[in-house]
């Protein structure tokens, strides 16, 4: 029955709506993401024994970002398991996600998911073995639950969902180590250790701590848990100076060496835990008090809080209210519920009445640092009175240990809290209000300014004037070139103002350029949670580097197309029919010239006609060229700024868009991750947002791979 | 021995020190920025409510105030002590959220006016008494109960104070505000409290204050009592509060709500007995009032210094976060002065149009590309700046006042850059303009008469291209003549830099403006310490 409970908890978490990770990968769950991680669960296992194998692993982690590809593999698949199955697929995409490359990493796990039928036959089978041991993660145990202190084998004792979610967060941590520089970081990698450690270690076993202020009866408490006086109880305050241990049953000593509990102060219950078969498992630890004048005591008991399963809060009718317990401990704890206990302590000295009153005041409190109460059934924190001195109530207390114990789920409940609690406090560096990504408006932006950068409208309007200049010079009349060469040197005083254009470095507006990196970088980070911002600032800045070089020597490589603007096929024609013309005034005057001086036969009227044919003709072709010349002209200066522009924005797009873009997917792969950290408890007030967020990536994210996939077909 | 007659002098110090401290603002958000703000409100606090008013009347009567953890059985104890349930005790924590005070019917006065914590409006209740319980009234924010009983000895007041380590934290500060008020700290702790650390904190405060300090130690079971108050005694040794008086109350029924409420008298006696000493002994009193007012005057000595080490703070960080826009700006003026040199502005559209004129392209295209292309080239500087003021700000707690830094793509910044460029474009024109029409009269050998335009743009590529656009100064040296064109010349490049600088400035000045409108200044931190000398000389 749990394993079918299990089961729909496992389906409801993958079909959920709104959650935009797990959204997306229901999306696609057939194909390449779901296959990328299928092999990614061998991997898994081969970590778990990797872990307890790999001293080094620390180092490991640590050896820098780039690197992740390899060092995920590492990580992952440590020397000497190549036996792993889906070792090979695994490497490759660990290996291809590198930061420059991850839209093809993508297509290439896609690719891999539509056509790789053994690899979908495998996932299968796979499927069927990860649900059974879900299943039995869920009851407890699991596979190893019997060695103790021996490394569980593949598979641990967590259940999916927590393995999941490690693995995601495991890879977070992993994904974003050069890019996020905080102590949430480093907390999460703490939580990731400490799930490792708890893991090699006995799941037989569960370590409940008893904490509490000084003078609250933690010591009377355990006492009377024990059967026996084991700790010493006192009106010296503060009582205890170093935590002591209780196990009911042999094998925990890995968890208590873990807690750093010296020998000398490992108990067992009275006559060896006789008629405590229940409470078989259970390790109590007495803890010192966290609020007395000796800072030392809070030091080991803030160190032991971070290690043990669960935690019994013991407070009395005189603290229960104190601000050293709830602000310090209780509230930050609010996640932890489901593994906490409270109990009012010393009852004895209250009235009944009084008791209950101030257990629901306890309760009331409880309720507003927001430790969530395990009432109804529902999961969380268990509140209790009872009196440790005369006993009233201990043997409730005693039950309700047993069967938690029994379920033996608390170390898992605890690292859930606490990735839950990492991830709340990762979250400001990977979600953030705003729709991130860089949308069609923004690249076009950009390639407006690179043109307006390397000038190619105006050079194209320049190459416009030249070719119909050039264009109507020659095909204008002799007489109007001859009277524009005077005008002109008339005007300036030369015939060519630039006699020698001086050879030119500098052709691009290098400010235009760093200003239109500046801004599409700004756009694409824009809506980015501040680390991210800043890796994309980082790789734009570092794409235009060589940008304004690159452009210039586009420029030159292209050539000046004012310089040598080709002609079309008729010039000749228009050429030879202005010389015609000029031809009959020649003649005709020649005519009229032999007229007057007689050699010819005096007739004016056809050497008149000839010369006024010649003398209007001329200026017709050439007002004719003039009109002919203007849609050539225009389609050539057209054509001259288009490819200018285009070559400037492929140029932009290699050195900055890609890399940014490349950025972003990297980005967004990391709150894919993020989500499935998060995993099956999201918080309420995240739904919106981040779904908003992702969602608007995502589209932002699809027309980046068009655009991609449009400049390789180019 | 320093007596409290009336002392003018010290009293006009003492105030002149608290409008000094009351003039401090910490506005910047500093690491100890909060620390040092809760530092002045208890200074001012303890000057308004108790220091002055205790200097200007040494006879008034004494304030008790009975302090502790939240469960310590404060309000049990001022009850039983007054013989009378004044103050709510119960249960649930915390109990008392409106501190009450209780003096005698005689000492009323002084403590219905404003004499003592001013900023507490006084609330009064009807007689209560056994068979008419007074009901709670809602809590008021920032009220004090006065009570009177005839019990109490005249010249004592007592008065009942919240948990010092309550959950609520607005009765945490009230509590801290009472007893920095009070002549005598009644310090209440309990058998399973007595190694708390908050209240220890309280108890090095009044050793620190040199306090008049009584501890109490309440609710001590009888079977252990020799033993607790034993062990206590040792802690209080060996903080060095050895010769503090100690009381121990056992733990009754009544003192969890049992019975009348009201510890028997024989639990009691010993601490009224010591109470009533000091308020009714003159020389008793004035040692008590002395000694707590000249521990507070002492203390002021290290504490009115941390104040001012805060008000240096704010004002180091509001220097280096100017000193960060600053430096920005100044480095991006440089290279924009460079880059002007270089001819940087002569690159891209403007290069085109400037290599197309006069054949190709008109004066009035050239003017446009190069006013854009300067236009851009302002913006650029400005968002580089603006990036470098983002960096520095990064890592500057401090800057979290200031507001969002604007980014580069900031569409209003552009627009005004842009209008100052126009602006330089029109006077540039006015500039060919006025100098045409000059020549125009002597020029009359030349055939052809300059264009204003053609002479505005020539002048702005000459000023703009650097050493590439050297035939543009050829060519205005032939419209104008060498003397004009030099003139014109040296007047444009005036103006180019005029209108560069003030783009900048004006930048900048709007990036200075919400630190300018902080008002950190460093004289506030002069001023504390001189009038803390004053105070000193006056002790």
């Amino acid at each position: 029955m749990q394993l079918e409970d299990g089961r729909k908890r496992d389906q409801g978490r993958e079909r959920r709506p709104g959650d935009p990770g797990q959204d997306r990968r229901s999306g696609d769950f057939g194909l390449g993401r779901d296959l990328g991680r299928g092999p990614g669960r061998d991997p898994d296992l081969g970590r778990d024994r990797g872990r307890s194998g790999d001293r080094n692993r620390d180092q490991g982690r640590r050896s820098g970002d780039l690197g992740r590809g390899q060092d995920g593999g590492r990580g992952r698949h440590p020397g000497g398991l190549d036996q792993d199955r889906g070792r090979d697929p695994g490497l490759d995409r660990d290996r291809g996600r590198r930061p420059g490359d991850p839209g093809q990493d993508r297509d290439r796990d896609r690719d891999l998911g539509r056509w790789d039928d053994g690899l979908i036959a495998r996932r299968a089978s796979e499927r069927a073995t990860l649900k059974e041991e879900a299943g039995k993660g869920l009851e407890g145990g699991g596979p190893g639950a019997g060695a103790e202190d021996v490394p569980t084998p593949f598979g641990g004792h967590y259940g999916r969902p927590l393995r999941n979610r490690l693995d995601a967060l495991h890879e977070l941590v992993g994904l974003s180590r050069a890019r996020v520089e905080s102590d949430a970081l480093a907390e999460a990698g703490r939580v990731l250790d400490e799930a490792a450690a708890r893991q090699r270690l006995s799941s037989r076993h569960t370590v409940i701590a008893v904490a509490g202020p000084t003078g609250s009866g933690k010591s009377t408490l355990f006492n009377a848990l024990a059967g026996v006086a084991v700790s010493e109880t006192g009106l010296r305050r503060p009582t205890t100076a170093a935590p002591i241990a209780l196990s009911w049953s042999e094998g925990a000593a890995g968890l208590l060496d873990r807690l750093a509990i010296p020998n000398r102060l490992r108990r067992r219950p009275l006559a060896g835990g006789t008629g405590d078969t229940e409470l078989q498992g259970l390790v109590l630890v007495d803890l010192p008090d966290h609020d007395s004048a000796v800072t030392a005591h809070r030091d080991q008991v803030d160190r032991v809080l971070g290690l043990v399963d669960a935690v019994i809060w013991v407070v009395d009718p005189e603290k229960y209210a104190d601000a050293a317990l709830h602000e310090r401990y209780l509230r930050p704890l609010a996640g932890h519920a489901e593994v906490t206990f409270v109990v009012l302590n010393q009852i004895d000295r209250l009235g009944t009445d009084a008791a209950d009153l101030v257990l629901d005041d306890l309760r009331r409190l409880l309720d507003e640092d927001g430790v969530a109460l395990g009432e109804h059934g529902e999961p969380g924190a268990t509140v209790l009175a009872l009196s440790a001195l005369t006993g009233e109530g201990v043997p409730e207390l005693r039950e309700l240990l047993a069967r938690f114990v029994q379920e033996k789920t608390a170390p898992e409940r605890r690292l859930s809290a606490d990735i839950d609690a990492a991830a709340a406090k990762l979250r400001p560096a990977y979600v953030a209000e705003g729709r991130a990504g860089l949308d069609e408006r923004s690249r076009d932006a950009f390639t407006d300014r690179l043109a307006a950068a390397v000038g190619a409208q105006a050079a194209g309007e320049a190459a416009e004037r030249v070719w119909r200049r050039g264009a109507i010079r020659a095909c204008g009349t002799p007489w109007l070139r001859l009277y524009r060469w005077y005008e002109r040197k008339r005007a300036h005083g030369s015939t060519d103002p630039h006699p020698a254009p001086p050879a030119e470095e500098e052709l691009t507006a290098r400010q235009r350029v760093e200003q239109a990196v500046r801004i599409v970088a700004d756009d694409a980070s824009y809506g980015l949670p501040a680390p991210w911002a800043q890796a994309v600032r980082e790789a734009a800045a570092r794409g235009a580097d060589g940008l304004p070089e690159a452009l210039d020597e586009l420029a030159v490589s292209l050539g000046d197309p004012a310089a040598r603007p080709p002609r079309p096929a008729w010039w000749p024609a228009a050429v030879l029919a202005q010389v015609v013309m000029t031809l009959l005034q020649v003649f005709g005057a020649l005519w009229l010239m032999g007229q007057i001086i007689g050699v010819l036969e005096p007739g004016l009227l056809p050497p008149v006609l000839v010369m006024l044919a010649g003398i209007v003709g001329g200026p017709l072709v050439e007002w004719a060229c003039e009109g002919a010349v203007k849609g050539p002209a225009r389609r050539y200066g057209q054509e001259a700024e288009r490819r200018l522009r285009e070559a400037a924005a492929a140029c932009g797009r290699a050195r900055v868009l890609d890399p940014v873009a490349a950025e972003l997917v990297r980005y967004r792969e990391v709150r894919e991750q993020y989500a499935t950290v998060v995993g099956t408890r999201p918080p309420v007030r995240a739904l919106g947002a981040p779904a908003r967020v992702v969602g608007g990536y995502r589209s932002g994210t699809r027309r980046l791979g068009a655009t991609r996939a449009g400049a390789r077909a180019r | 021995m320093v007596t409290l007659d009336e002392r003018p002098q010290l009293i006009d110090a003492l105030s002149a020190l608290r409008d000094r401290v009351a003039a401090v603002r910490l506005p910047l958000p500093l690491p100890g920025a909060d620390r040092a703000r809760q530092n002045r409100v208890e200074l001012l606090a303890q000057l308004d409510d108790y220091l002055v008013p205790r200097l200007k009347d040494p006879d008034a009567p004494l304030l008790a105030v009975v302090g502790g953890s939240t469960g310590a059985g404060k309000s049990t104890l001022v009850n039983s002590l007054v013989g009378r349930r004044v103050s709510e005790a119960g249960v649930l924590r915390p109990t008392t959220r409106t501190p009450v005070l209780v003096c005698h019917p005689e000492d009323h006065h002084w403590f219905a006016g404003m004499r003592v914590l001013p900023q507490l409006t006084r609330v009064w209740l009807p007689q209560a008494d056994d068979d008419h319980p007074v009901d709670e009234p809602a809590p008021e924010e920032n009220a004090l109960r006065v009570e009177t009983a005839s019990s109490l000895p005249r010249g004592l007041a007592l008065l009942d104070a919240p948990d010092i380590d309550s959950l609520v934290v607005e009765n945490r500060l009230l509590a801290a505000e009472l007893i920095c008020a009070a002549d005598i700290w009644v310090m209440v702790t309990t058998a399973s409290r007595y190694a708390d650390a908050v209240p220890w904190h309280l108890l090095r405060t009044a050793k620190e204050y040199d306090a008049t300090l009584v501890t109490v130690l309440d609710r001590v079971p009888h079977q252990v009592i020799g033993e607790v108050s034993r062990q206590y005694g040792a802690l209080l040794d060996r903080a060095g509060l050895g010769d503090v008086p100690r009381f121990t109350i056992p733990e009754l029924p009544e003192s969890t709500g049992g019975g009348s409420g009201l510890l028997p008298d024989s639990a009691v006696t010993a601490l009224r007995g010591w109470l009533a000493h000091r308020a009714e002994d003159p020389a008793a009193h004035q040692q008590a009032a002395d000694r707590t007012a000249f521990g507070v005057i002492d203390s002021l000595d290290a504490r009115l210094p941390e104040l001012a080490g805060a008000v240096s703070a704010q004002y180091a960080a509001a220097v280096r976060l100017g000193g960060v826009v600053e430096a920005a700006y100044h480095e991006q003026g440089r290279r924009v002065r460079k880059q002007l040199g270089r001819g940087a502005v002569l690159a891209g559209d403007a290069r085109t149009r400037w290599r197309a004129y006069p054949r190709d392209s008109t004066a009035e295209e050239l003017l446009d590309a190069l006013a854009e292309s300067l236009a851009a080239l302002l913006h650029c500087a400005v968002s580089a700046a603006e990036e470098r003021v983002r960096d520095g700000w990064r890592h500057e707690p401090a800057a979290e006042a200031l507001g969002p830094v604007r980014t580069c793509a900031d569409r209003e910044t552009g627009e005004r850059i842009g209008v100052e460029v126009r602006r330089w474009r029109r006077v540039l024109e006015e500039l060919a303009e006025e100098e045409v029409r000059d020549v125009e009269r002597p020029a009359g050998s030349r055939g052809a008469l300059p264009d204003a335009d053609t002479v505005a743009a020539l002048l702005a590529a000459s000023l703009l291209g650097g050493r590439r656009t050297r035939p543009a100064g050829e060519r205005l040296a032939e419209l104008l003549g060498a003397q004009v064109a030099l003139r014109l010349r040296d007047k444009g490049g005036e103006l180019v830099v005029s209108y560069v600088d003030r783009v900048l400035h004006a930048e900048r000045d709007r990036r200075l403006a919400p630190l300018d409108a902080l008002d950190v200044t460093p004289e506030p931190q002069a001023e504390l310490i001189a009038a803390l000398s004053v105070l000193q000389k006056e002790k």
